[in-house]
């Protein structure tokens, strides 16, 4: 079962890391071989981060051992990991806004002449590093703040090759790829494999550890619960050992299929060069599904109907009636309440070193207020309904939300938003980087919500998502919507093909994003 | 020093608690670092009594109250820049309009500039730092252009003298103005959406807009707020002083930054609590006045004025670095 061999390029032994009361580590045992494919698996919260965190000198376990190549090894800091040939590609992008990709690709040693930095060497290094993993369409000139997620996350990871990894790990550093740019990453893991790297690789996505990994770790609250060989395990026992219960139906069965009065209807919205003619209607009572490759106006639609982007032109409409969406102030207010969840939710979801009851009642302070004065009995009520009521799990919500888990973090995110009552309810990818358990009690709480009678946007990069949980999926492709799918229609098949605009001409690869 | 105030444990205390209760030691032991030297050299020990300390305090109402302001700004991560002359401006216009106008033509003065500085940092979206700096700039032409071609007024009336300067049981007005501007402030802070709004755009204003939070609205509110509570302290400090005079808010705007940011507040925004900004000022105030009392000279003085702030940010920025 347990494979260690003394000859392992990276061992670590009885390794422990508390963080105040909490054990984030618990006498875990570990090995890693070269040329191995390495899964980490675990829902948030089990441990994945701060093992990563020890390997890569971000943090210091509290016990234990780790040994690299054989040798004994103490990381003061991530720069000494670094050296040593340990390189981490984080979940959360280490890029700077506002430096172009080559100045990012090399910002730890940039290549120099007369002791400074080298531009045109740089650009070339940035080239080739790019070229590695197919992504000659990326301008090493370009400005990191110009680039969608998808080609954000490739420079990461041409950033991390950059550094001449033994070991590479991987922290979900594919869950904003879009699928052609996942087979470029598989290739380049391919080779470093042969080249002999060990990869450490998590990820929630179990078709992609199924697809690469040679071996797999599950952790669960802090313990390494047992590691065994590709094809040892199936799917069903390796989510029973994460969870450590039984898990039912991925996805809720879904409601016959009915035409609806619609209750928001968008009419011929334009914007920029992003956004064409798009018209599309959700019912109550409905969850329709954004789908097509990252960047092609999914964001930019659901942010016009939510007022962030200015100068939209075409109609919004709720319940029939117009309605003039110029701040996220007025679309808060429009019809029945329109919410967003937005992409990122440690920059644009919520405010981290904030306590958590405070980020719940931030859309809603207006409610919740008595005359002038914030009305301190209405809102613990209702903090302690949102949280009960999305089973968020927290010691006290006086805490800071930085201290909980992804998935939990995300909870907070939505039951802000219920607070409020929308009747609309635009998510964009509410369930990026979320552990399997929480992924299902959104899509739980989805339906619910359609249930009670609210309309639902849901854009998701996940297709699996947009197959079990939506009665319609409308894809969008270079700003437009090129096809609405619903019924049994809804299938991966169908998705893959109008993701691709195969069905109307050729495709390009996908790799369509920031002209 | 900073080791001997690290070695007191005050590990067991908030995050925003910790600078507050480091503060009050320290104002304890510049009390006390005065007394061993007054005893030695006087044979008296004069900075624990009332009369003193209530003098201190009156002082400290001026600064204290365009400290108030200025945390209200530095938590939505600006900075107010303007302080010195609309502190002046707002001194200058009350004694040239004089009578029973004095002080609304005072808070005016300080709600136009608030409302400029207000709306270049909201809509305009120019940092705050030069966009009140170049008000300042512009204020300043405009007082001495308002000086320069007559004589006006710069005697403070009778009202300014007595809500700055007169005392009732033995307590100068001048604290009661500036007690009243705190309560205000901590039930705003603490109470309205306001105050939370406050908050939340200074950890994230981004976060905070799509919350539907009213971004600009709130940042107009807190620079109007700012310069209203400047210009109100050049009033009392006019009626206190018995006259406005150019430059009378010069020494205001580094010791009210340097007043927040000892209290705890964090200068990038988004955390402080407002017992820790009237720390501070009780610690700057009797500060100065210990180290004049040592006869230091002005040289020396601002050398332990700056090392005092830095070391005090010193013991704060312990401990925060292991936090991701």
């Amino acid at each position: 079962m347990t494979t260690r061999h003394a000859d392992d390029l990276l061992i670590l032994n009885g390794v422990s890391k508390r963080y105040g009361g909490v054990k984030a580590l618990q006498d875990v045992n570990f090995s890693c071989g070269r040329g191995r494919v390495h899964a980490v698996l675990g829902e948030n919260g089990a441990g994945k981060s701060t093992l990563i965190k020890i390997i890569s000198g971000v943090v210091q376990p509290d016990e234990g051992a780790m040994m690299l190549d054989g040798a004994t090894v103490n990381f003061r800091s991530p720069a000494a990991a670094n050296d040593a040939g340990i390189v981490c590609i984080f979940q959360e992008l280490s890029l700077m806004p506002d430096l172009t990709v080559s100045d990012n690709i090399s910002i730890s040693s940039p290549p120099r002449k007369f002791g400074l930095i080298d531009a045109k060497a740089q650009r070339l290094r940035a080239e080739e590093l790019l070229a590695t993993i197919g992504c000659e369409d990326v301008n090493p000139l370009m400005r990191i703040r110009d680039l969608p997620l998808s080609r954000r996350q490739m420079v990461e990871i041409a950033k991390a090759l950059g550094k001449k990894p033994k070991i590479l790990i991987l922290d979900e550093a594919t869950s904003a790829l879009t699928s052609s740019d996942v087979e470029k990453v598989y290739a380049m893991l391919a080779r470093l494999k042969a080249e002999g790297v060990a990869i450490l690789y998590i990820s929630h996505r179990m078709h992609e550890i199924e697809a690469l990994a040679d071996d797999a770790s599950v952790f669960r609250n802090g313990r390494h619960i047992e590691t065994f060989k590709k094809g040892e395990r199936s799917n069903d026992e390796i989510v029973q050992l994460m969870i450590g219960r039984e898990i039912s139906a991925h996805f809720l069965p879904k409601p016959a299929y009915e035409l609806r009065k619609p209750l928001l209807e968008i009419r011929n919205l334009s914007w920029e060069n992003r956004l064409h003619d798009v018209s599309l209607s959700v019912g109550r009572g409905e969850i329709v599904g954004l789908g097509g490759l990252d960047g092609q106006g999914q964001k930019e639609l659901l942010l016009s109907m939510f007022g962030v982007l200015k100068r939209v032109s075409g109609d919004v409409l709720i319940d029939g009636v117009t309605q003039n969406l110029n701040s996220p102030i007025a679309a808060k207010a429009a019809g029945g309440g329109i919410a967003l969840v937005p992409e990122d939710r440690k920059t644009e979801g919520l405010m981290l070193p904030m306590s958590i009851a405070e980020n719940l009642v931030i859309a809603s302070l207006d409610e919740l207020s008595s005359g002038i004065f914030v009305d301190e009995t209405k809102v613990s009520a209702a903090v302690a309904d949102a949280i009960k009521r999305l089973k968020i799990k927290i010691g006290s919500p006086d805490d800071a939300v930085s201290t909980l888990s992804g998935g939990n973090q995300q909870k907070v995110v939505i039951a802000k938003w219920l607070m409020t009552r929308p009747d609309v309810i635009l998510l964009n990818d509410p369930t990026r980087g979320i552990d399997v358990g929480t992924k299902q009690e959104i899509y739980r709480l989805l339906r619910e919500l359609a249930d009670e009678g609210a309309a639902i946007l849901f854009y998701s990069t996940d297709y699996d998502e947009l197959i079990g949980s939506c009665d319609r999926v409308a894809i969008l492709y270079d700003g437009r919507i090129i096809s609405e799918l619903q019924g049994d229609a809804i299938n991966e098949k169908n998705i893959v093909a109008a993701s691709l605009n195969i069905a109307g001409q050729k495709s390009t690869g996908g790799t369509h994003a920031g002209h | 020093m900073i080791d001997m105030i690290k070695n007191i444990s005050f590990s067991r205390l908030s995050r925003d608690d910790k600078p507050i209760a480091i503060a009050a030691t320290f104002i304890l032991v510049i009390l006390i670092a005065g007394t061993i030297y007054t005893l030695d050299r006087f044979g008296s020990a004069p900075l624990f009594s009332p009369s003193y300390l209530v003098q201190q305090l009156q002082i400290g109402s001026f600064l204290g109250i365009v400290a108030a302001g200025m945390m209200i700004v530095i938590l939505i991560s600006q900075i107010d820049l303007s302080v010195p002359w609309t502190l002046a401006a707002g001194a200058m216009t009350a004694t040239a309009v004089g009578g029973e106008w004095a002080l609304p033509a005072a808070l005016v003065v300080g709600l136009v500039v608030g409302t400029v500085n207000g709306l270049g940092v909201a809509y305009l979206r120019i940092p705050s730092m030069i966009f009140t700096l170049g008000v300042n700039a512009v204020m300043r032409g405009l007082m001495v252009a308002q000086t320069g071609g007559f004589a006006p007024q710069t005697k403070a009336t009778d009202l300014m003298r007595y809500i700055a300067a007169e005392r009732t049981l033995g307590i100068p007005h001048a604290i009661f103005v500036w007690l009243a501007v705190s309560i205000l402030i901590v039930i705003m802070l603490r109470r309205t959406a306001f105050g939370r709004s406050i908050y939340a755009i200074g950890n994230k204003e981004a976060a905070a807009y799509l919350s539907g939070v009213p971004t600009k609205r709130v940042t107009i509110l807190a620079f109007i707020l700012c310069s209203v509570l400047a210009s109100l302290a050049g009033v009392l400090l006019a009626g206190y002083s018995t006259k406005a005079y150019q430059g009378m808010g010069d020494a205001y705007v580094l010791p009210a930054i340097a007043a927040v940011v000892i209290g705890g507040t964090n200068i990038l925004g988004g955390r402080g609590r407002y017992l820790g900004t009237v720390v501070g000022v009780i610690l700057i105030v009797l500060l100065n006045s210990v180290l004049s009392i040592m006869e230091m000279p002005e040289a020396g003085r601002q050398i332990i004025y700056g090392l005092v702030i830095i070391s005090m940010l010193l013991v704060y920025g312990r401990g925060e670095k292991a936090t991701s």
